[in-house]
């Protein structure tokens, strides 16, 4: 080969590192900007009439003044757009039976959207989900539910060869010549009147609990679920990893056994983490019977064995890390050997033990498999402290799971979905930002 | 040990130590050590009781149905009465899924951690290395969510177009290079200096109008693709690859590390350029440490629960053909995750026993690849070492 060619494949070699890198860095963008763009977006948003009334009925919140005259303006405007609904109800019965039936169909969409928009209407029987009690509380929801009474929508399958594809038509056109038309033209004008959005900051998004399955309200609940489960896992994780690293590091002489253990600690390392589950399940609940069924202390007991080998590695590199001088120096002051581990080789290691049990704190918080089986449910209020021992909870990743694959209502709630994936990958990767800052605080200091 | 030398034979000052309290601070040291090697070979006896719990709820299932029918059936109908408990296709799935993130994960992460220890100066380094532990940090179940909500629609909606740029922007740079240097190796043997650059010149247009055809050619064909559906392999393989890729390259970087300093500038003094050096000497010199980063990020990706039950399609059919990676699968781990609920009001039919017997599969996977990594990371140490 040439020198030429030889210098492009060198410059491409090194190309193709740093843009493997770049493709990582990119990868980790694109997954973050949606989740923290749009998670954002469960707390602040443009909020409507509706959800203030929500707020103030299923929360006691926000009573105020401008609410009520809010309200008051909203159920002016509204006013009128029901009262063109009797109207055409009365003309509706006035008509010819064949005339009459297509109409009705017609009109019944048309009220259901009104519906879906606004709330229930007067007259209408108080509906039993709370889902069904309010109008779409947030804007852009608003718009959507206000074009879906605008335009009926349709499918082109003239064409075989291409997938059918949706259009729109007014349905404006289809009461022509009735009193209904002017219906259309007035919502799309007084629709901001209706509903009077505002820009909200809605905090309680993560202080509230859940109302109707995460229609409304916040996620409180499985925020505390997660910390429960992760504290609880570190309280029995920790002590035991550290006192196994001890072990490891000053005590264990090399040997079969010992050999052996190093090898089960990264076997336990490299289990997949549904099969902790499954252990979980069969040991702890079916054997131990530590509850009657799920609960949180099986799965924090569940996510302590799974976070162990990781603590016990953080550790052991930790306490190999604190310089030789200081184990000599305490021994040659004649200190004994539990003595100088207890007071002078943990406490240099202890930056760098927290770093890892920071780390694994974050792990328990956002695994999901390892507590499926042991500790999560989809649906519940936040427990007391004094209910681990016998009551599951629902958890940040068990419940986004559960809201983005298996509610009967995925789509609609999706600022919910985003809210939880953000706020749980929050707490993950702050846990890990600071175990970076201290690990980066550690290594300066043992340079000097 | 210290206090116990000292007051040995010289019985004048306060480091004296009677018998007894000798006595008791020995008993004290053997109990404390007790406890601490107990405490220790805790993780040895977890590591026992998984294997044993998985395994007791794993056998019935297989006194009850047999060997045959789950390795090489492809019913499964685990509710029916009489169920189908063929696993061979959710076998296949977690293989498919695997073996794509691997396609994915492995190349990259190898040319990353060559990267990351041999070219970046350190300076970029501290910034590359946060990058890639954030993307470790990520929760499973936030990579789903990713995969089904945002990922799944964008390969449904835009899946031949995507396919296209994708193929154009991964392979056209090879194939340049490619070209460059099959042309250069093919002129090598003319003498005359001329002639040779003639026929490099003459080469170069002839592979280069071949190339930009077969780009053009697959990339057509592939903008003609349409996804029917956005959770599949492909998408799934892809969510894992980005899973596995911090394991494969912070194990491949310790591995080329562990790589001296005086093996790499033998090489640099004999004139190769640094590619060659890297590809030459110091990959064959770490070749057994980057298999066991393999190893362990291929681990990952097979053990993965939350983004193969979310974004897989979950239907366990063989796809078809065998390697059509734009089909809905199952995997293992999904099926164990998905069933349970259901199997476990049931415990003690077959339904239950078969979701322990694919954990017990999962499992004694999981265990001989680590032995396997572990073994092979001991060596190179020793070999390493040895020089």
């Amino acid at each position: 080969m040439n020198i030429g060619t030889r210098k492009i494949l060198d410059r491409s070699f090194t190309a193709l590192g740093i843009g493997s890198i770049v493709v990582m860095a990119i990868a980790l963008l694109i997954v973050l900007v949606p989740i923290v763009s749009n998670g954002f977006g469960a707390i602040c948003f443009t909020g409507t009439v509706e959800h203030r009334k929500m707020l103030l009925h299923e929360f006691r919140r926000g009573g105020s003044e401008s609410l009520t005259s809010d309200i008051a303006t909203s159920d002016r405007y509204r006013s009128k757009v029901y009262g063109m609904l009797t109207q055409f109800e009365a003309e509706l019965d006035r008509m010819e039976p064949e005339k009459k039936r297509e109409y009705k169909e017609k009109y019944t969409q048309v009220r259901t959207a009104l519906q879906a928009l606004l709330g229930p209407m007067p007259g209408d029987p108080e509906p039993m989900l709370t889902r069904f009690k309010y109008g779409q509380t947030r804007w852009e929801k608003a718009e959507e539910k206000a074009h879906d009474l605008l335009y009926e929508s349709k499918w082109d399958n003239s064409n075989p060869n291409v997938m059918a594809k949706e259009y729109f038509v007014s349905r404006a056109i289809g009461f022509q010549g009735t009193s209904l038309a002017q219906l259309f033209p007035y919502v799309r004008e007084n629709l901001e009147n209706m509903l009077i959005p505002k820009f909200t900051v809605y905090w309680g998004f993560i202080t509230d609990s859940s109302v109707d399955s995460h229609f409304f309200g916040g996620i409180w609940p499985e925020i505390q679920g997660t910390f429960f489960l992760a504290v609880g896992a570190m309280l029995f994780a920790f002590p035991l990893g550290v006192i196994a690293a001890v072990y490891f590091t000053e005590y264990a002489k090399p040997g079969f056994f010992n050999s052996m253990l190093r090898s089960a600690n990264s076997t336990l390392a490299g289990v997949p983490s549904i099969v902790f589950g499954m252990f979980g399940l069969a040991f702890f609940i079916n054997t131990l019977k530590v509850s009657e069924s799920k609960s949180v202390l099986a799965g924090a007991l569940t996510l302590a064995i799974m976070i162990l080998p990781t603590i016990i590695r953080a550790a052991e590199e930790a306490i190999l890390a604190v310089p030789k001088t200081y184990r000599e120096a305490s021994l040659s002051l004649g200190s004994t050997k539990w003595n100088t581990i207890a007071t002078v080789i943990l406490p240099a290691a202890l930056p760098g033990i927290l770093t890892g049990g920071v780390i694994s704190l974050g792990r328990a918080a956002g695994e999901t498999a390892p507590i499926i089986f042991t500790a999560a449910v989809s649906v519940g209020s936040a427990i007391g402290l004094a209910d681990v021992f016998s009551s599951p909870t629902p958890a940040l990743s068990w419940n986004i799971y559960n809201l983005a694959s298996e509610h009967e209502a995925a789509s609609q709630i999706r600022h919910v979905q985003y809210g939880m994936v953000l706020s749980l990958v929050t707490i993950v990767l702050l846990l890990n930002l600071s175990a970076i800052v201290l690990r980066a605080r550690i290594s300066k200091k043992l340079k000097g | 040990m210290a206090d116990e030398s000292v007051g040995g034979n010289n019985r004048t000052t306060a480091f004296v130590i009677s018998a007894r309290k000798r006595t008791l601070q020995k008993a004290a040291k053997t109990v404390g050590e007790g406890l601490l090697l107990g405490i220790a070979s805790f993780v040895a006896i977890v590591v026992l009781f998984i294997f044993y719990f998985v395994a007791r709820d794993a056998v019935p299932f297989f006194q009850l149905r047999g060997f045959s029918e789950f390795f090489t059936g492809t019913n499964w109908y685990p509710a029916d009465h009489p169920g189908g408990f063929g696993a061979l296709a959710i076998i296949y799935g977690s293989l498919m899924v695997t073996l794509g993130s691997a396609l994915i994960a492995v190349p990259m992460g190898v040319a990353a951690a060559i990267c990351l220890s041999d070219i970046l100066p350190f300076s970029i380094r501290q910034y590359a290395k946060p990058v890639i532990e954030m993307l470790a940090a990520i929760p499973s179940v936030a990579f789903g969510f990713f995969a089904l909500v945002i990922l799944a629609p964008l390969l449904q909606n835009n899946g031949g177009p995507m396919l296209m740029w994708a193929w154009w922007i991964l392979v056209t740079p090879f194939i340049v290079l490619a070209v460059l240097v099959a042309a250069d190796l093919l002129t090598n043997s003319i003498k005359d200096p001329k002639r040779r650059q003639q026929g490099y010149v003459m080469l170069l247009t002839v592979f280069g109008l071949i190339s930009v055809f077969l780009l053009y050619k697959v990339g057509t064909l592939l903008y003609a693709i349409q996804i029917l559906t956005g959770t599949n392999a492909l998408n799934v393989s892809i969510i894992l690859s980005f899973m596995a890729l911090p394991t494969i390259v912070s194990v491949s970087e310790d591995a080329l590390q562990a790589v001296g300093r005086d093996i790499r500038e033998g090489s640099y003094a004999l004139g190769a350029t640094r590619a060659e050096t890297i590809i030459k000497t110091i990959l064959p010199a770490a070749s057994s440490g980057i298999l066991a980063a393999v190893i362990l990020g291929i681990m990952r990706a097979l053990g993965e629960t939350m983004v193969v039950w979310m974004a897989s399609g979950n239907s366990s059919h063989i796809p078809e053909p065998w390697f059509n990676y734009l089909e809905a699968i199952r995997t293992l781990t999904a099926t164990i995750a998905g069933d349970m609920g259901e199997a476990d009001q049931v415990t003690g039919s077959a339904r239950y026993h078969v979701l322990f017997a694919m954990g017990l599969l999962l499992l004694v996977i999981s265990f001989i690849s680590n032995l396997v990594s572990e073994r092979i990371v001991v060596r190179q140490r020793k070999i390493l070492s040895g020089q």
